[in-house]
This record gives structure tokens, C-alpha cells and sequence, in this order.
């Protein structure tokens, strides 16, 4: 499965493609299971150069019930610092967020998963 | 202190309205990304995990406590209220917004602040020894020198698109307290049995992919000919230099490669084709820029004081004054480290109250002068012995006392993957875990001086390879791992960390430098510091200690 992520050109805020607009929580992305329905996305992502910068494709797994990005640098960009847990998007708390955190730093970006401690 | 002229402010301003435009006509869509982004970056504006981050240029680490508060104000009204001091003695707003960034350029260049050459292929912020005009044993203040290499490199359209980045720091003490062997150049002020100014000019030194400690190419050169002998260095290095690989770009490639004599000769080739006077500053405006950093008006003190002896009684104040108090030139007088290192925080973070009660106790007891340090921590350069338990007492309710200065807790960290979009892996909490670990000062003052050094990827701003213990942030297979190295300094003993053996998980790492500080306990002999001990019995125990148990 995947997901379409991008910065706010504005604010350069982590943001995730939802059914053509963008969502400021990773949990309201949404999720891609064929290429041509991400590649589409992508391409309309891109055409909005006023709205976000280096929009790319993710790949995200279920963990536990929740849906994760497998890669700890993505999993660090949907919560935010670790060293801060009242910055970035983790400092909202809601669920969500909650079980992102649960999910997370049990992460990888390819092979084994739960190695990464918080 | 140094201010602004007419022209630094007349091209401040030009460049605060220019970038305004910039912004305003790329929200509008008017110029793409690609066009955008080398101009963003022309003033320090980065993109990073979370937002943009500006990183504002401090001039050779001197801050005056009305700039001090503007970072403070700007922190607290434009990002999350704190910013990060960095090993490059810059200071780094992390939470930045696009549309917000040229009130911020604004609001900074009201005091003489920017971020313009914290980026790109241009030379850098110059930087200089944090106790300039303090230190006794300088032989004249190197913020003179760090000023005149200022306005001479900035905005400088020969050496504005060099191959690579391009750093100076400049030193005037016997006692290098700015790593100048790691810069691409590095001066070394002294003064000869004439009393004659001149510098060492070291090159070639560099941390990231392929360190290298820099070269002396001159012992003596005359201070006066300062900027035309810079001018045939980077001359040299801006011709011969290779462009087509991005790793072999930076001038430790060209001196490693020439040979360190080869180069040299090619530099006072160069230089001796540098017409007399047309390059060097006249003496007037030498004299000129000497002024803003006349002495201060210090008092004449006995060189003991009765309230600082007295203050000692208490234990914590004692220990404060053994690692955070420093001798100063004038007696009386000393300087204050101030540590941005207490265990469990993010190293070099200061937060816009700490910032602001900061300028307070500066005006009130350091001549309203703050600087920075490359190990990320803070410096009140000019304070009576008489006012330490007053400051002392300031620094502590707001969490600024810790006094860990050069022990084992004091790390550098880069802001890693936690921030940084370059990273490979987290420094951030890999510091706290161990500062954490060796938060009891006894113990941390047991174990002596220790400098453990953290980078998140290899281009090593957080001087690795000059660690005492040197950390690495690997990425094995999407996990975080670490490469540990030891032996490395970036003092005057400047030598580069050896690889310790495979790299260790995030969650072993602490437990690994715990096992590297006992072995280092259970060998050192008397008065020898950890980097004396591993000098003395090389890599093999310690190896034997952290791998003894690995699966
Ligand atoms: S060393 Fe790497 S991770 Fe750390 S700040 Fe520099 S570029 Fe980023």
C-alpha cells in the first residue's frame, strides 16, 4: 500500500494526499493498493506547485491493526521529532496520533520490523 | 562590539526586499521550485522533515544581548519558541514558514542579523576563538581578523560559486578552542620576538566523507597580507579544483591530491601575482575595524575574590566553578561557560526565556556580550569573580547551570533525523540516552574529560571523526545503527577517530560507551584523560569490551 506525501510550500508543513486535497494527519491519507491510482495522485500532486513542494509516494503497512509508514524516516515525519514529543504533529495526542506513536519506532524501511526504540 | 555600517545595513535591506519579492512571486507561482530554491537557500532557508529552517549566520560567535533578544523574539513569535546552536557556531530556527520567512529576515536584520552564506558553494561564516578578548593567553583579539575575512567574503562575486563550501575559523591563542585543523582554512595568529603579527595558514582540513586534519602551507605570514594571500588560496582552489564529483569538490581534495608542498607553491605563485595593496586592507580601515573590539572597561580587582571563595561552600557552586569558570586576562575577572548540555535535553537547544534571562545576566554582569561555542554551548566572556554566585544563581532558575563543560555529558549532537532531511539516522536521542546515563556529575567528574561527538550521517556536523568517542548514525536495512570511533580531537592534539569494529544498534549504543568508559577507568593511570589512555593502549581493549558480548 502506499501513500502520497508532500510539504506545504506555505508552510512547509508534512502533509498527505486525500482524495484531492491535503490532510494534515498521516491517518487521514490516503491509502493506494494499485500503482495506477498512486501514479495518478502523484501526477495531479505535482501539477499543484503553488500548494505543496516535493510531493513522493510512501510506503506504508498495517501493524497491529494501524496503518504505519515503513519507513522510520516517514514515521518521524508524520509524528515529529522524537527528542520533542510537544512538537509536530504527535503533539496533537488524538488516536490517531496515539497509535502512530504505539506503532512507531518499531520501524524499518525494508526487512525486519519493531527494531527501532523510542 | 562590531555594528553594521552604512553598506552592510544598505545591502541588508537591498536583500530583505529582494527575497520578499522572491517569496511573494513563488506562493504566486510565478517562478517554479527549481528557480526558487537556490535563492531560498542564498539566504539560509532551508526545507527540512517537518518545516523550513532558517539558519541565521553568527558572526565569530559574538552576540550582543540586543541581538540575543531579537533571536529569543524571533523564536518565540515565528517558530516554537527555542532555537539550536550549532557546531558551526550558527543558530538554527527549525519550524520556519515560507510565507513568515521575510518578516523574519526583517526583524533580523534590524540588528545586523541574516542568514545569507549559510548556504551554498560561497564562503562561509568565519569563525573565531569564543574567548576572544578574554583569554589571556591571546596574542590580540581574532575577532579583528574574523571581521576583516566578513566583509571581504561577502557577497564576494569571485568566490560566490566556488566548488564546494568553503569555511575559515581564526584563532590567536597557543590553545585552539575552534578546531581550525577541520576547516578548509585555518589561521593561527601569533607574534614574533619583534612583536610582529603573523599567521599560520593551515589547509585542507575537512570532517564529512573523507576527513582530513588541514596542512600548515605557511608558518608566517604577515597579518597585513592577510586577504591577498586568502585571495591566491581560494584562487587556486576555485581553478584546480574538480566540479565533476561531488565528494571530491572541497579543497582537502585538491591539497590531498597536489600534495601539501605542490599546493603551496601553487598558492605563492598565485599570491606573488596579487599586486601590493590592491587586495590587503589599508591600515586605516584595519584600524577602523580594531576599534569596535577595543577592550572593555574592566575594573581593578584583586585577583582573589572573598565572595567567590566563599560561595564554594556550597558543593553544586563548587563544581559549577571548577568546569563552567575560566581564568580571564584582567584580574578579577572571569569567563563563563555556559552549558546547553543538561542531560536529557537536546544539546545546543535554548529556549526564548532561556535566551532572554541570558541577555539579562550578560548586561548585568558580561559587558552585555554572549558567544558562541562550536561544542554548542554558550559563553559570558567578561565576569567579576565577585558576581559568580549571582549569576550562578541567574543561570540555574533557568535550567542554564549545568556544569558538565568537556566531561562526558557535554556531547555534540547534530539535529540528525529527527530534523534533517540528509540524516541516516537520530543523534539527538542517542546524546540524551547517554548523557542521561552518566547524569550523576560525580561519576561524570570521576571519569574526567570526555568528548563524545555525534553525527547523523556522514557529512559529520556533529564532528564525529574529532570525538574522543565518535558516534555514527548508520542505516542498516532501515534500522538505526551506529559506528562508534575513538581517539579523535579537534584540540590542539587535532587527530581524526579510528573505527572502533561493526556498527551497534540504537539500543545498544549507551551500554557500548558505558563499556568503553570502564575500560578506559580500568586502565588509565594517573591524571591521563580518556584520549591519553586510548593513545597510550590503543583500539584492541576497547574493542574487546563493547564486542565481548555481541551476538
Ligand atoms: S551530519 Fe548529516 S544528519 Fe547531521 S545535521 Fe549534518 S547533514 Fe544532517
Amino acid at each position: 500500500m502506499k501513500v502520497l506525501t508532500a510539504n506545504s510550500l506555505a508552510t512547509g508543513e508534512v502533509v498527505f494526499w486525500s482524495r484531492g486535497r491535503w490532510a494534515k494527519a498521516f491517518a487521514d491519507g490516503e491509502r493506494f493498493a494499485d500503482e495506477a491510482g498512486a501514479g495518478t495522485a502523484l501526477a495531479a500532486a505535482e501539477s499543484q506547485s503553488t500548494i505543496v513542494v516535493a510531493a513522493y509516494l510512501i510506503d506504508v503497512e498495517e501493524v497491529d491493526g494501524h496503518w504505519v509508514p515503513v519507513s522510520y524516516r516517514e514515521r518521524i515525519r508524520a509524528l515529529g521529532p522524537s527528542n520533542t514529543p510537544q512538537h509536530g504533529k504527535q503533539a496533537d495526542g488524538d488516536a490517531d496520533v496515539a497509535a502512530l506513536v504505539a506503532a512507531t519506532f518499531a520501524a524499518r524501511s525494508t526487512g525486519r520490523v519493531k527494531l527501532i526504540k523510542r | 562590539m562590531y555594528r553594521y555600517d552604512t553598506y552592510d545595513k544598505a545591502m541588508l535591506t537591498d536583500r530583505s526586499n529582494e527575497f520578499r519579492h522572491q517569496v511573494a512571486r513563488r506562493l504566486a507561482g510565478e517562478i517554479t521550485e527549481d528557480q526558487f530554491k537556490p535563492l531560498r537557500l542564498m539566504n539560509g532557508l532551508y526545507l527540512q522533515l517537518h518545516a523550513y529552517m532558517l539558519r541565521i549566520a553568527i558572526p565569530y560567535g559574538t552576540l550582543s544581548t540586543r541581538q540575543l533578544r531579537r533571536l529569543a523574539w524571533v523564536a518565540r513569535t515565528y517558530d516554537k519558541g527555542y532555537g539550536h546552536f550549532t557546531t558551526r557556531t550558527n543558530l538554527q530556527l527549525h519550524w520556519i514558514k515560507l510565507r513568515d520567512a521575510p518578516d523574519v529576515m526583517d526583524a533580523l536584520a534590524e540588528v545586523d542579523l541574516h542568514g545569507i552564506q549559510t548556504s551554498g558553494n560561497c564562503i562561509r561564516n568565519v569563525t573565531a576563538d569564543p574567548y576572544a578578548g578574554a583569554t589571556a593567553d591571546e596574542v590580540d583579539d581574532p575577532r579583528v581578523w574574523a571581521e576583516v575575512i566578513r566583509q571581504w567574503s561577502t557577497v564576494h562575486p569571485e568566490f560566490s560559486y566556488l566548488p564546494r563550501k568553503f569555511k575559515i575559523a581564526v584563532t590567536a591563542s597557543a590553545k585552539d578552542r575552534t578546531a581550525a585543523r577541520s576547516y578548509d582554512i585555518g589561521l593561527q595568529l601569533r607574534r614574533d620576538r619583534e612583536g610582529q603579527l603573523s599567521f599560520e595558514v593551515m589547509v585542507g582540513g575537512g570532517q564529512g566523507r573523507t576527513p582530513y586534519l588541514a596542512k600548515t602551507i605557511r608558518e608566517h605570514l604577515p597579518a597585513d597580507r592577510l586577504l591577498s594571500y586568502l585571495d591566491a588560496i581560494i584562487r587556486v582552489y576555485n581553478r584546480k579544483s574538480r566540479r565533476d564529483n561531488i565528494h571530491k569538490q572541497r579543497i582537502k581534495i585538491l591539497v590531498a591530491t597536489l600534495g601539501q608542498e605542490e599546493f603551496a607553491r601553487q598558492v605563492e605563485a598565485e599570491w606573488a601575482k596579487i599586486e601590493a595593496g590592491t587586495v590587503d586592507l589599508p591600515d586605516t580601515e584595519l584600524a577602523r575595524i580594531r576599534g569596535a573590539f577595543r577592550p572593555r572597561a574592566f575594573e581593578t580587582l584583586a585577583s582573589a575574590s572573598k565572595a567567590f571563595e566563599a560561595a564554594k561552600a556550597d558543593l553544586a557552586f563548587a563544581r559549577f566553578a571548577r568546569h563552567n569558570v575560566k581564568p580571564h586576562k584582567v584580574a578579577g575577572y572571569a569567563i563563563v561557560d555556559v552549558s546547553l548540555k543538561a542531560p536529557g535535553e537536546t544539546p545546543g537547544d535554548c529556549s526564548s526565556e532561556q535566551m532572554e534571562a541570558l541577555a539579562d545576566l550578560a548586561d548585568r554582569h558580561s559587558f552585555g556580550e554572549v558567544r558562541v561555542n562550536y561544542t554548542q554551548n554558550l559563553v559570558l566572556p567578561h565576569v567579576k569573580l565577585d558576581d559568580l554566585p549571582e549569576l550562578y544563581a541567574g543561570l540555574k532558575a533557568v535550567g542554564l547551570a549545568t556544569s558538565n563543560i568537556d566531561l562526558v555529558s557535554d556531547i555534540i549532537a547534530c539535529p540528525g533525523l529527527d530534523y534533517c532531511s540528509l540524516a541516516n539516522a537520530r543523534a539527538i536521542p542517542v546524546a540524551q540516552a547517554i548523557a542521561l546515563r552518566f547524569a550523576d556529575p560525580e561519576r561524570a567528574e570521576t571519569i574526567g574529560e570526555l568528548k563524545i561527538k555525534i553525527s547523523g550521517c556522514i557529512n559529520a556536523c556533529g564532528h564525529h571523526h574529532l570525538g574522543n568517542i565518535g558516534i555514527l548514525g548508520v542505516d542498516k536495512k532501515g534500522e538505526e545503527f551506529y559506528q562508534l570511533s575513538l581517539g579523535g580531537s579537534g584540540d590542539n592534539d587535532a587527530s581524526l577517530a579510528e573505527i572502533l569494529g561493526p556498527a551497534v544498534h540504537f539500543s545498544r549504543t549507551p551500554e557500548a560507551v558505558d563499556a568503553l568508559v570502564d575500560t578506559y577507568l580500568s586502565h588509565r593511570r594517573d591524571g591521563e584523560r580518556f584520549l591519553d589512555t586510548y593513545r597510550r593502549i590503543g583500539l584492541k581493549p576497547f574493542k574487546e569490551a563493547v564486542y565481548a558480548n555481541a551476538d
